[in-house]
């Protein structure tokens, strides 16, 4: 027998929820938990919610950004930004988390899926010191 | 000097300019005895190189729907779940350049011999297609092992894949040094890959080399048997990625690959923990294609795409002489033929240990010079014949002349292709040693002399039959003349020797 992946189950939930009705819905989920107890995948429930976030994520046109800067990104900055990756990856959607992270020096560091762009000040370091211990 | 430092680094870091690309990212879902399930990396091509936050490489090897297998090539302790991982975009490739000449390097071209960082002039990828067909060539060049039973009975030509086959301590080894050792002047580079071998018994080699200075021409690519698996996999592949450098210059390159056992089980070990299925002796299915692609790169180019050639000389270690099982059989159905090491013969005190009946090479007589196919023409047939005899001559003591003399014959034989560790002979010397064993000359010299008549012989005809020599030496061929002032200078040291 094929092993179940945390996607199957996340695809079956997904299926089993479309257009119920609020009741219903509470019982759908409670029996998915059993299904997940019973297949001993509990462990990997933080795996079948991420998957079923992604399912989600595509249904609805939705891309998620993490963006770490080193001092807080002003709105204007932020919705510049919001607006850049909607047009870049077609989304409907986008779902910004913006951190802080002094350690960066400067710059920001965005992630979109499995895509990053890091202008940080740190990573620029960081190819400087291997530039100059490499000799390339 | 301080100011000369100083403005040198200011120069270096103006001319820096930091890449600010998007880059795709993975993250570590799970560690494990060397291999790193990833999840993201959706655009990553299989045997693509990614690099982990710490520095370290890895390989890709298995592209699942949601994850991606990686084997870590390096220390893999400090990896950690939910590190970083980077694809490079470039599949898997080795430094490579002149400058390797003489060096000793692991399988991803770094120093190992303590001589400091290699300057390589470019990269060559690791896997790559072998050069098709109409680039080739048939073997028509000997590669000159300097070891006489295989020059003159099973000869090995440029371009060709010769096995050597044994158990453990029958001198597979040996063979390849003393081949390497022979290509002195020989217009060969050649290239020493070390698959999980003791790093003493690598140090033993190469300072042997380097003694006999044959490191000059010589790479080692070494992956020790502390090594993780993963290295001792892509070894052999980076060894003829150098190996193929040359070849593209128009050179001949001699590979060893020491040995293809280890190799094979380092795959089965990666195999079975990237949980693929195991077939036959726990072997995942593919690992005949994991040694036909590496073979299949050696090949004999034509002139018109450069003329190089690279011979390789893999080695399979078997247990207790069992040539059947799943490895052997399949390198054996590889190779244009093998030459098989006996554990008997070596005690006895043949060495090498070469068992001329079950040893062959299919393409390698085309690659013979006319003197030795002259002077070994009959030499397998002859020695098969005595082993048959000797067998059958236990059982009683009343032989004709002609058995008798062949058994003489026979014994002549096995002396002449005993051959010391490390002293490879010329082959001028081969051919005027076995002409004399061939022609009768040594029937009459008692068994245990035969090797001071032997080394007699080839000191008195070098001085002696010159015209004989010159011919050997520059043209390979064999004409009458020359045979007639052997003949006279082997008669006339025969007389002398007594």
């Amino acid at each position: 027998m094929a092993k179940i992946s945390p996607k199957n189950i996340a695809e079956a939930v997904y299926k089993a929820t479309e257009g119920k009705s609020k009741q219903d819905l509470t019982a759908v989920l409670k029996r998915s938990v059993r299904v997940l107890e019973n297949k001993r995948m509990l462990g990997k429930s933080e795996e079948v919610l991420n998957a079923l976030q992604n399912i989600f994520d595509k249904k609805t046109g939705t891309v998620r950004m993490k963006v770490a800067t080193a001092k807080r990104m002003e709105h204007p900055k932020r919705s510049k930004l919001e607006d850049e990756i909607k047009i870049k990856y077609k989304a409907q959607i986008v779902v910004g988390e913006f951190l802080e992270k002094e350690e960066l020096l400067g710059g920001a560091r965005v992630e979109v899926r499995d895509e990053v762009l890091d202008t940080t000040y740190s990573n620029k370091l960081h190819q400087l010191e291997k530039f100059l211990i490499q000799g390339k | 000097m301080s100011n000369h430092i100083i403005e040198n680094l200011r120069k270096e870091i103006e001319a820096f300019k930091a890449d600010t690309k998007t880059e795709k990212v993975g993250h570590v879902i799970e560690v494990f005895d060397g291999i790193a399930k990833i999840s993201g990396l959706s655009d990553i091509k299989s045997s693509e190189m990614v690099t982990f936050q710490n520095g370290e490489t890895g390989v890709a090897l298995n592209l699942e729907e949601d994850t991606v297998g990686v084997v870590i090539l390096g220390d893999f302790s400090k990896i950690k779940e939910g590190n970083e991982v980077k694809a490079t975009g470039k599949i898997l490739e080795i430094p490579v350049g002149d400058s390797l000449l003489g060096r000793v390097v692991s399988p991803l071209g770094q120093a190992i011999d303590g001589k400091g960082a290699i300057k390589a002039d470019k990269t060559y990828p690791i896997e790559k297609v072998a050069t098709g067909v109409v680039t080739r060539q048939s073997v028509s060049e000997p590669v000159a092992t300097g070891i006489k039973v295989i020059d003159a009975i099973i000869p090995v030509g440029r371009g060709q894949r010769e096995l050597i086959i044994g158990d453990r301590q029958t001198g597979k080894t040996a063979l390849c040094i003393d081949s390497i050792l022979n290509q002195k002047g020989q217009n060969m580079i050649c290239v020493y890959v070390s698959i999980g071998q003791k790093d003493s018994k690598l140090r033993k080699i190469e300072a042997r080399l380097e003694e006999g200075g044959a490191m000059a021409y010589t790479v080692i690519v070494s992956a020790g048997a502390s090594e993780p698996a993963p290295l001792s996999y892509i070894a052999p592949y980076a060894g003829v990625a150098v190996a193929e450098y040359f070849m593209d210059k128009g050179k001949d390159v001699l590979i060893i690959y020491d040995d293809l056992s280890k190799h094979a089980v380092a795959y089965r070990e990666i195999s079975l923990l990237l949980r693929r299925p195991p077939g036959r002796e726990a072997y995942p299915g593919d690992v005949f294609y994991l040694h036909s692609r590496l073979l299949e790169r050696a090949c004999r180019r034509n002139a018109k795409y450069g003329g190089g050639s690279i011979t390789a000389l893999p080695i399979i270690e078997t247990q207790a002489g069992d040539i059947s099982a799943y490895i052997p059989t399949n390198v054996i159905s590889i190779t244009d033929g093998q030459i098989f090491l006996e554990t008997d013969l070596f005690y006895k005190g043949i060495r090498p240990a070469v068992n001329v009946g079950s040893s062959v090479s299919r393409v390698g007589g085309n690659a013979q010079i006319k003197a030795m196919k002259k002077v070994a023409g009959t030499l397998k047939l002859d020695l098969a014949q005595f082993r048959e005899l000797e067998a059958f001559s236990q059982f009683g003591s009343d032989l004709d002349e002609s058995t008798k003399r062949q058994l003489e014959r026979g014994k002549r034989a096995v002396e002449v292709l005993k051959q010391l560790q490390y002293s490879p002979v010329k082959t001028e010397h081969q051919v005027v040693t076995l002409y004399a064993l061939t022609k009768g000359f040594m029937d009459d010299v008692p068994v245990e002399k035969i090797k001071a008549f032997e080394q007699g012989l080839t000191d008195y005809s070098e001085r002696n039959a010159k015209t004989f020599y010159k011919e050997i030496k520059d043209t390979k061929m064999w004409t009458n003349k020359g045979e007639k002032e052997l003949e006279k200078v082997i008669e006339d040291y025969k007389n002398s020797f007594s």
